[in-house]
């Protein structure tokens, strides 16, 4: 279960398997500049600092181009993580709009920790 | 007599799957041909054969067809738009599948506009012998018609001088920087008749889609329509509201693709010897959105 975390902030936010970043941060209660939410428009780009994940839709050229495949541009809408990934706005911060969307969300992240752990053998940690 | 209407708005879309199920199932077009990586729709009170064409691959405008009443509209055209000095070439029958020969050019603000008269007439869905008011099946919100578009372009009153040179639209409302003789034009809302606007021209980058736009009837059928979207997980970027604007009442939304949809019921028959409406910069928020009375940021900035 992929975590993202925000930079510089530290804000953790867990992800539903398949999730996109920005489905993620919004289900957690952060808002921050998106526009048209599928893809299109290139207003809701951050970058990746670390971390890996794919598109779970073509994403046209002219929306990310060739270099930024590989520059760390993050299109938040499309960008489902394949491992924790930790992102940096640009030019912003996340604002935190719902507190209660925050407390379910930190709920669930420490339910799948839990769960993961007991599922583990003794003395390893183990993230799925 | 010179440019009817929007006739199609051709589109780029990054999955067809999707904007199929989108334009089909959400809109409610009827997919009349389709070829290579090319959908061609109509809505259901259009006969000409196709209104929208969707492209897979990337995303925004390919072109917009433009259709006239007599065929001498297009050498018209073609003369206006060579004077204004905008090259223009002929595109022959069958360039696009239906659509009679005519001319192609691109406009000072980069979007690829075609001029035809001819199209193969496939009717409407009721067709025109004692017609019923509307097809009982119908998909979705089941729009009657392509209505508008809105394109951005770096400088909006130079197109406004050309949509008034070379297509013979006349604004019906403008943004200007303030009612001085020598305001800048931010935006513009143009027809060649008594549509409130066929397209309109907001200040931003060349060669951008900021929406097209499908007709409804009344704020009812706009209310069902943002009710659909809910339903088919559509983005809504705003409404319904209204728009000061035109009065239309609307949804802006979004494609699969992330073109922005519109579905725009009323507004006001427009004249000629009408006088034009102009908003300035302090109540421009009311102008475009009549409820929030603010613009949202997605207003200016997203586009495809």
């Amino acid at each position: 279960m992929p975590t993202v975390t925000i930079h510089p902030t530290g804000e953790v936010v867990y992800l539903e398997p398949g999730e996109t970043v920005l489905s993620g941060l919004y289900k957690a209660g952060f808002a921050y500049t998106v526009g048209c939410r599928r893809g299109g428009c290139a207003v809701c780009k951050v970058d990746c600092r670390s971390g890996k994940f794919d598109y779970n839709h073509p994403v046209a050229d002219t929306v990310i181009t060739d270099a930024e495949r590989h520059d760390g541009t993050c299109l938040s809408c499309r960008a489902v993580p394949r491992t924790d990934v930790t992102i940096e706005l640009r030019g912003e911060h996340v604002r935190l709009v719902s507190t209660f969307l925050h407390q379910i969300n930190d709920m669930a992240r420490q339910r799948a920790e839990a769960y993961a752990a007991a599922s583990s053998p003794a003395g390893t940690t183990h993230k799925e | 007599m010179g440019v009817m209407r929007l006739g199609y708005a051709h589109v780029r879309v990054t999955d067809m799957a999707e904007a199929k199920e989108h334009y089909a199932n959400t809109m409610g077009l009827y997919e009349t041909h389709a070829e290579g990586n090319k959908v061609y729709y109509k809505a259901w009170d259009e006969w000409d054969h196709h209104s929208v064409v969707l492209e897979e691959g990337g995303v925004g405008l390919v072109k917009f067809g433009w259709k006239v009443e007599n065929s001498s509209d297009i050498d018209d055209i073609e003369a206006k738009a060579t004077a204004f000095g905008v090259t223009v070439e002929r595109m022959s029958k069958g360039e696009n599948p239906e659509i009679g020969d005519g001319i192609r050019f691109t406009t000072p603000s980069d979007h690829v506009f075609e001029v035809y008269h001819e199209a193969t007439c496939v009717g409407t869905e009721v067709g025109t012998h004692n017609p019923d008011a509307f097809p009982r099946h119908l998909v979705g919100v089941g729009v009657p018609a392509l209505d508008h578009s809105l394109i951005t372009a770096e400088d909006p009153g130079l197109m406004d001088r050309f949509l008034t040179a070379v297509f013979d639209f006349y604004p019906t409302e403008r943004v200007q920087t303030s009612l001085d003789s020598d305001a800048d034009i931010i935006a513009t809302w143009m027809t060649s008749n008594n549509q409130i606007h066929q397209l309109a021209v907001l200040a931003g980058p060349n060669s951008k889609l900021h929406h097209f736009a499908f007709r409804l009837g009344d704020w009812v059928e706009v209310g069902r329509a943002a009710d659909l979207f809910s339903m088919d997980d559509v983005p809504i970027d705003i409404g319904p509201t209204r728009h000061g604007i035109t009065r239309g009442q609307t949804v802006y939304f979004f494609d699969p693709s992330g073109n922005r949809n519109e579905v725009f019921a009323g507004g006001y028959l427009a004249y000629r010897d009408r006088p034009m409406s102009v908003w300035t910069p302090e109540a421009l928020g009311k102008g475009v959105f009549y409820h929030a009375r603010e613009l949202n940021d997605a207003f200016t900035s997203v586009l495809t």
